[in-house]
């Protein structure tokens, strides 16, 4: 194999696909890129099992073949070299990047020893980038990070009347966004794809105006311009979210997004050691309070209008403000029923974002 | 326990030489024969030492010794393999001798003994329809800490810490080396549990095909934590 191309072509794809290099021990193929050269294009792909990541540029190609390079090594010599042109070629068992007056010589990987990946189906649904970058970026915090609950870990596509629907729970929180006019999936089907895929996808979303969905049984393929990413599903029952959703609530308060998003952030500066901000309304005036004991106070009014009944709910600052972060719009509402069952906040750009929290309990 | 403080030169002789020369030192003799000689400084590494089972002689000074009259006293300590760990005592300025009496083993802290009584009691919290078969099975090298069937009636071996490191892994690695040489229970898996797992140890016991599994001590003992859940 041997190619030659622009430095900062060769960085960018590195950087992409190398996104799904393992950072894992175990099989010494994960942790290099697979480039493959035919013609002029060069395609790497990085792969830990659950998610290979492949991209496609256009090089100036001079001898086709396959080679697996180290990918921290290889991108670490591609940043450091000067700009300009910089040269690939593999023999045997050594590639050559040579760049202005450098030349390096590094050992690649056996090839047998990267993961030989699977297709995914070719029945496909196209989305809008900036439509899906915004329903991801809505939903994927929500996602658990504890890997002993691997269902948490997912996001869940699930088929609605009028389109596809992704939820997302760490079991505190929830937060579910409905995409209308997509149809990906059949009537009752759902599937449930881990948030870290999905956190990545939306790093690519950039890369194309359209996306490109396909589903197998196993997997998810999203094709993004000239970058695809394939993801295992995570198999196992989803809990029935829908039904953690109250049926109505009493209370709704309606405040400006930024401002309650500045007077949280102040506010939280007394929250520590996991300790709630409290939401107190008394007799439509409305505070936010945090108390740590041993280190202080803070206490601040916030400007909001409120229908319901006097009540002091608390949650904490990190989950409320990623609700209020993700909501959209200019402002925000909170519907509650008491101190202890689960608050909903909407963006008030229509009903198709949802964020249940389950509040504090405090004395 | 005897304990002898004194100004003592030590040869060992067997799978190599060494030689500790005088010097102040504490020489413990154990109630098993164990013989160990300790310098002021380190945590519990002797400079030399000789494990049971091991024979000690005492030559007093004036007695001989291969044809040799002993200026002073010499302790002779023979293993089995006729490794020799002499003990030329030149000043004794401490001789004193204690019966510790049985000891009661060492003792899991608090947390990871009541994680293993509630675990123990109720073990469908680690996996739906896991059932005891004992707690403190006994091994050739030590107890695990609880032995359960599966909802498929597979043993497990289950290990519990407060803290989950690599070595708790490695300590699992072995009963279950252990225990799947036993017929009867053959093939045992294994489950790691603790409050917190370290990533790496995660790691090797993915690796090794062992099941992790993180718990809330407080949620084991029905303590309401002030953050809801959802479900």
């Amino acid at each position: 194999m041997k190619f030659r191309c622009e430095r900062d072509v060769i960085v960018d794809a590195l950087g992409i696909a190398g996104r799904a290099v393992s950072g894992r021990g175990g099989m010494p193929g994960l942790s290099g890129v697979r480039a493959q050269l035919v013609g002029d294009s060069l395609t790497l792909t990085g792969s830990d099992l659950d998610l290979t990541i492949s991209i496609t540029v256009t090089v100036a190609g001079d001898e086709d073949g396959v080679a697996v390079m180290p990918a921290r090594l290889t991108t670490d010599i591609v940043k450091a070299v000067q700009a300009g042109a910089v040269s690939f070629e593999a023999e045997d068992e050594s590639l050559t990047i040579s760049a202005g007056r450098g030349e390096f010589s590094i050992r690649l990987i056996s090839g047998d020893e990267f993961p030989s990946l699977s297709e995914v189906g070719a029945d496909s649904v196209s989305l809008p980038s900036e439509q899906l970058a915004e329903a991801l970026k809505q939903v994927v915090g929500a996602a658990s990070s504890d890997e002993s609950r691997p269902i948490l870990t997912g996001v869940l596509l699930s088929a609605e009347a009028d389109g596809l629907r992704l939820a997302a729970t760490d079991s505190f929180r929830l937060a579910m966004r409905d995409v209308t006019g997509v149809s990906l999936l059949a009537e009752g089907q759902s599937v449930l794809i881990p948030s870290r895929a999905l956190g990545e996808l939306n790093r690519i979303l950039g890369q194309g105006d359209k996306v490109e969905l396909s589903l197998g049984e196993r997997d998810a393929s999203f094709v993004v311009g000239d970058v695809r990413l394939v993801t295992r599903l995570i198999e196992g029952d989803f809990p029935n979210v829908a039904g953690l959703i109250p049926a109505s609530h009493t209370n709704r308060l309606t405040v400006n997004r930024g401002d309650f998003m500045d007077a949280l952030r102040r506010v939280k500066l007394l929250a520590r050691e996991s300790t709630p901000i409290r939401l107190e309304i008394v007799d439509g005036k409305i505070d936010l309070v945090a108390v740590t004991q041993d280190v202080g106070t803070a206490r601040e009014s916030v400007e909001a209008t409120y229908d319901g009944s006097d009540l002091t709910v608390a949650f904490n600052p990190d989950f409320l403000m990623e609700g209020v972060d993700v909501a959209g719009g200019d402002e925000v509402t909170l519907h509650t029923i008491d101190e202890l069952k689960p608050a909903v906040l909407r963006g008030m750009e229509g009903d198709s974002f949802l964020y249940l929290i389950m509040p504090v309990r405090v004395s | 326990m005897r304990l002898v403080i004194a100004e003592c030169t030590v040869d060992y002789d067997g799978r190599l030489t060494a030689h500790l020369p005088r010097a102040l030192r504490l020489i413990m003799v154990k109630a098993d024969g164990c013989v160990a000689i300790h310098s002021d400084g380190g945590a519990y590494k002797p400079l030399n030492w000789m494990t049971a089972p091991n024979r000690l002689v005492i030559h007093p000074a004036g007695t001989e010794v291969d044809g040799e009259k002993q200026a002073e006293d010499q302790w002779m300590v023979i293993s089995p393999k006729d490794e020799t760990l002499t003990i030329t005592i030149h000043e004794i300025h401490s001789d004193t001798q204690h019966d510790l009496g049985d000891d009661p083993s060492l003792q899991k802290d608090g947390v990871e003994a009541h994680l293993q009584e509630l675990l123990a009691v109720d073990p469908e919290q680690l996996e739906p329809g896991m059932s005891l078969i004992r707690r403190e099975f006994p091994t050739e090298i030590g107890p695990v800490d609880l032995l359960c069937r599966d909802a498929d009636n597979q043993v497990i071996a289950i290990e519990i810490k407060r803290r989950g490191e690599i070595d708790g892994v490695e300590q699992l690695t072995r009963y279950l080396d252990f225990l799947n040489r036993n017929s009867d229970l053959a093939p045992v898996r294994g489950m790691f549990v603790a409050q917190e797992i370290r990533p790496q140890a995660k790691t090797l016991a993915s690796d090794r095909e062992i099941d992790w599994v993180e718990i809330d001590y407080d949620e084991l003992r029905g303590i309401e934590r002030p953050q809801q859940k959802l479900f």
